[in-house]
């Protein structure tokens, strides 16, 4: 798989991440090595294997429907950058 | 209007409902759900994406979601995973959310509705599980958004159907359907106010014949008047652009309620491409056969079998018992009443006097202030003479204000009904020969008098004498 620069930028506009032109070359190119590296797993046949399942043979864990957070507004808001009042703020969003 | 509006265009809808799971904690944390909370309390460090935090699954949710899909004739997945969709939002703190793309926990199935050519079957593409998304306020400050997360990981089913209604009203009668499922199971609240249901419409219009038309889609509608308005608004934009040669694009667009009008919500560049892959924090959510049996067996009778039930059980017009059932509160009150009595008598009194009294009062029948006891009590009081249908008015309405029962009003007014016909044929005797002249005109051909002589005697009654006696026994002396 090859990441062009313009893959790049697109990603990096997802992803809300400026990416300055001098970095772009760079980027694309450690990019593109990880991905040639991680490429090496397609040289396994997996015909036979099923999708996501894993090799542990395990089910997935539930849970019972019980309420069980004491974290208050204070709790969690004492990792926002910003906050006023009881929320999180961040610059205005226009849609 | 619509009619005319649509006339020589097809109009092709399909919905897609997130409706709410009714669980007391969330899909993949053990927050609270409860509404209306103070911003950002129910808020865990798994809601929060916290670094190292792991999702681990409600097993109640599972279940729910499991019935619905029961509910909806639909095919229930033994295996079903759950995705990473990816997208960059300020009220999405993971960066994604989990949902389920190529395989959904239930898939095909179906519900019918009631139109104006009688049923009609709607598919239902699936139903997943997902995450919601927490809550934005962006008119709280010119240059800041605030954020709360209460409703950050809150599980959703979301319910996508296909494109198979043709107009505004179909689209209103599948909610209402689906809905309607969705509380008798006891899935989802459905209460549409506090957004515990809500639809995405996607509409689209062509001409009889051509290929069908692009369509756009219409976020977050929260009741069925504005996924009525929203449709009809839509279809007739659409159909505009075409007519003046212009080309609709396949957009997302938001309704103002205020206004009737939809807007464009995102541009095209920005079209967002959500790079799902399969979480690897959960395995693939696989069920058993006995398990799955199980449910099918908890399933509680649902208003399309109730609705057969009380055409033959009761001989209800098809219509009545498609408005009582059409609510399981409604069907309940209605079969607490309905037993060991009259069912054309009661149903006239569910759908006609009480609830126009819920109407006015703007009450839903959970909260009637009548209880089915007392309704009952008042029905017994008519069907046996006791008091008129006017007076049984009169009663219920005094029932509201003080509530007090059907017959300690009935005592107090001194209402109760005169069947006496002794009583009743001295009362008619009275104005018969009280008014000599207009009995000779009657005879002599004016009928329209009948009613004056009735009208009379009930007055001397004070109202209170059994008008069919008073009829019966006016029309025998009057031929005599």
């Amino acid at each position: 798989m090859e990441f062009d620069k313009k893959s790049l930028l697109k990603l990096g506009k997802l992803a809300r991440i400026s990416i300055s032109d001098d970095k772009l070359n760079n980027l694309s190119k450690d990019l593109n090595s990880i991905l040639e590296f991680v490429d090496q797993l397609k040289e396994i046949k997996t015909d036979q294997v099923d999708p996501t399942s894993n090799s542990l043979n395990q089910k997935l864990e539930v849970r019972d429907d019980k309420v069980d957070t004491k974290n208050s507004a204070e709790d969690i808001l004492e990792n926002a950058p910003e906050k006023e009042m009881d929320f999180f703020i961040v610059p205005k969003v226009i849609e | 209007m619509v009619a005319q509006m649509i006339e020589g265009w097809n109009l092709v809808i399909g919905i897609e409902i997130h409706a709410q799971v009714n669980s007391k904690s969330k899909l993949f944390s053990s927050s609270p759900t409860d509404f209306g909370s103070k911003p950002n309390s129910q808020v865990s460090l798994i809601d929060a994406a916290m670094p190292g935090m792991l999702p681990v699954i409600n097993k109640f949710c599972i279940e729910q979601a499991v019935k619905s899909g029961i509910g909806l004739n639909a095919k229930i997945n033994k295996k079903s995973i759950f995705d990473r969709k990816n997208y960059f939002y300020q009220d999405l703190p993971q960066g994604y959310q989990i949902s389920q793309y190529k395989d959904p926990i239930v898939g095909e199935g179906f519900v019918e509705i009631e139109t104006k050519n009688g049923q009609k079957k709607i598919g239902v593409e699936r139903l997943h599980l997902e995450q919601d998304a927490g809550k934005s306020l962006h008119d709280q400050d010119p240059n800041f958004t605030f954020v709360d997360l209460n409703r950050s990981g809150i599980a959703l089913m979301e319910i996508v159907s296909k494109p198979d209604m043709s107009s505004p009203e179909e689209a209103v009668e599948y909610v209402r359907k689906v809905r309607s499922i969705l509380r008798y199971l006891g899935t989802c609240d459905g209460n549409m106010e506090q957004g515990s249901l809500r639809a995405d419409v996607n509409v689209s219009v062509n001409r009889p014949g051509n290929q069908l038309g692009t369509r756009c889609e219409i976020k977050n509608l929260n009741s069925f008047k504005f996924i009525h308005a929203a449709i009809v608004y839509e279809a007739k934009r659409q159909i505009k652009l075409i007519e003046q040669g212009e080309s609709v694009n396949q957009e997302t667009r938001l309704f103002n309620t205020q206004s009737g009008e939809t807007r464009s919500m995102r541009s095209k560049e920005d079209a967002h491409d959500y790079r799902y892959f399969p979480d690897p924090d959960l395995l693939p959510l696989t069920l058993d056969d006995n398990w799955i049996k199980g449910l099918q067996e908890s399933i509680p009778e649902l208003p399309d079998q109730i609705k057969e039930r009380f055409i033959n059980e009761y001989s209800l017009s098809s219509y009545d018992a498609n408005i009582i059932v059409s609510d399981k509160a409604t069907s309940e009150y209605f079969e607490d009443v309905v037993k060991n009595r009259n069912p054309k008598l009661v149903t006239t009194w569910v759908t006609g006097e009480l609830f126009s009294i819920l109407n006015k009062k703007n009450l839903i029948i959970e909260n009637s202030p009548i209880t089915s006891k007392q309704l009952g009590e008042l029905v017994d009081n008519i069907e046996n003479g006791k008091i008129s249908n006017r007076q049984a008015k009169e009663v219920l309405e005094e029932m509201c204000e003080s509530g007090k029962g059907a017959l300690e009003i009935i005592d107090e007014k001194g209402l109760s009904q005169i069947s006496d016909e002794n009583e009743i044929e001295s009362l008619v005797d009275n104005v018969l020969n009280s008014n000599p002249e207009n009995v000779k005109k009657y005879k002599n051909g004016k009928d329209k008098l009948f009613g004056f002589f009735v009208g009379e005697a009930m007055k001397l009654s004070k109202g209170k004498a059994n008008p069919k006696i008073v009829n019966d026994l006016i029309k025998k002396k009057l031929s005599q």
